[in-house]
């Protein structure tokens, strides 16, 4: 990854340059204010690039892994599938058995799968990313919204038009940013067809999470989620999963964005001693949080 | 800030290729149309899905394919369609708000098992005992089976003469099924007594 390729897109994206006092005071280090007003570009670029290098070193960086347990996805009945006579052929493999005619979805490979989803959706958040809640259930309409707007980021619940992802330009306006990640908390619409949104954000590369139930087609979704998207205390579950992870993240990059402005010059390991400011035992610990499995 | 990609280069392999956004994505970038990474590049390819998201064409079964889904039987239902055969839904309804509820049938179960384990083999003895245990904790089960058997026949016999090819072929599946063979013919009969009995 060239630090070039990604300095404009990085400065673009909101992470400020500090101010020329708070240089100057740094530059104690480097000598003359000039120098260090130069050097300032290389050391926010170098920061950022570190930042947004790190969490994909660990594998679970916002520990997402804690939030539910195979148990809580029971107590949620997000086990519950269709009756047989309703599964696609396509979520056979993530279909535990049938009782009585139901299908029970395996929660094993559900819990897998709903790691990598909300991991990734917390990477999606960490670099600020746009990420759309899409559902066409009026039921849950409501709750879908909420959730969206707490965590910041946006829900499109109600009738989706044609061309919004696909002739975006035209139905929304020149320079539209399209979202960075779509979760869908029901892949099928009210007439039990694929939601075309789903369709439509693989054509435009856009990386979906979808919680897919045993009538779903999960083959386009990017990180499908095999459950139940019918019974209000699974979908209260999956929002309040999604809501956790995304305000984790944008905690975790608030953070990071602090401890290594305060840090100073880049070369500096975190957990560096000689470091200087008075949060480094607070912010070590907080970074020890990030860092333990 | 231009982010936005045109559809048209992103049309051609969604139904008959197999071309994933991922690798569309990294020829787009390599061939100089896109010309900045998106964001989650860097991320798919550090922790990429269990499997790729390919459109894959679902196809219908013909013939003898069956889905290789499993149907899901415990060896307690041997016990459970026993118990509803005599004794119909059972004195007290069932509290699916509480998550630890036992129901009678739960109970009279897990009386027959523990009788079970104490050595005893013969079923009716089994049975019998577990009712009497039942009893003596102050259930009261009644027995449904005089009336019912009065209804099951004469709707066996109307169900013979209209339905009987189904029914023929219902017992002819059920000896190759080797699951749990047993659970299957002490199921027939219990289903279809439950199937009888009004709702």
């Amino acid at each position: 990854m060239a630090t070039g390729a990604v300095l404009p897109r990085l400065l673009g994206a909101g992470v400020r340059a500090a101010p020329r006092g708070r240089a100057a005071q740094r530059g104690r280090t480097l000598g003359s204010a000039a120098a260090a007003a130069a050097r300032e570009p290389e050391r926010d670029s170098d920061r950022s690039a570190r930042i947004l290098s790190e969490p994909l070193k660990h594998s679970d960086f916002f520990n997402v892994k804690e939030l539910f347990s195979v148990r809580s996805l029971f107590n949620a009945r997000v086990h519950l599938g269709h009756k047989a006579g309703c599964r696609h052929r396509f979520m056979e493999p993530y279909i535990f058995g049938s009782r009585l005619g139901q299908d029970i979805i395996d929660l094993e490979q559900t819990a897998t799968h709903l790691q990598l989803a909300l991991n990734f959706t917390a990477h999606v958040a960490f670099r600020g990313g746009i990420i759309l809640f899409v559902s066409r259930a009026r039921q849950f309409s409501h709750l879908i919204e909420s959730t969206a707007r707490s965590c910041g980021e946006y829900a499109h619940t109600r009738y989706f038009k044609g061309g919004l992802l696909t002739n975006a330009p035209l139905l929304l306006g020149a320079q539209v940013r399209l979202p960075d990640l779509i979760i869908f908390l029901h892949t099928l619409n009210n007439v039990f067809e694929p939601h075309v949104a789903v369709r439509d954000a693989a054509k435009m590369s856009i990386p979906t999470v979808g919680v897919v139930d045993t009538n779903c087609n999960p083959c386009l979704i990017t990180y499908p989620v095999p459950g139940n998207d019918d019974s209000p205390p699974a979908v209260q579950l999956f929002c309040q999963l999604f809501q956790t992870a995304v305000t984790r993240a944008k905690e975790k990059r608030r953070q990071l964005e602090a401890l290594y402005r305060l840090q100073g010059a880049p070369g500096p390991h975190p957990a560096d001693p000689a470091a200087p400011g008075a949060p480094s035992p607070g912010a070590q610990a907080q970074l020890g949080v990030g860092h333990s499995p | 800030m231009r982010r936005w990609i045109n559809p048209e280069h992103c049309l051609v392999g969604l139904e008959f290729g197999n071309i994933l956004p991922s690798s569309r994505t990294r020829d787009l970038i390599r061939a100089g149309v896109l010309k900045e990474k998106p964001l989650w590049f860097d991320i798919y390819n550090a922790f990429p899905p269990l499997r790729e998201p390919v459109f894959r064409r679902p196809r219908l079964r013909y013939g003898k394919a069956k889905s290789p889904t499993q149907d899901i039987f415990y060896h307690e239902d041997q016990i459970r369609a026993k118990f509803y055969a005599a004794y119909g839904s059972g004195p007290k309804a069932f509290d699916l708000f509480n998550p630890n509820f036992k129901s009678t049938c739960q109970r009279f179960v897990e009386k027959y098992i523990e009788l079970q384990k104490l050595g005893e083999t013969d079923e009716e003895k089994l049975f019998v005992e577990a009712g009497k245990a039942l009893l003596a904790e102050g259930v009261i089960l009644r027995r449904v089976e005089k009336a019912r058997t009065q209804q099951e026949g004469s709707q066996v016999s109307r169900k013979s003469e209209s339905m009987g090819v189904e029914s023929q072929t219902a017992l002819e599946e059920n000896p190759p099924l080797k699951e749990v063979p047993q659970a299957q013919h002490l199921e027939s009969p219990g289903e279809e007594s439950k199937g009888l009995s009004p709702p």
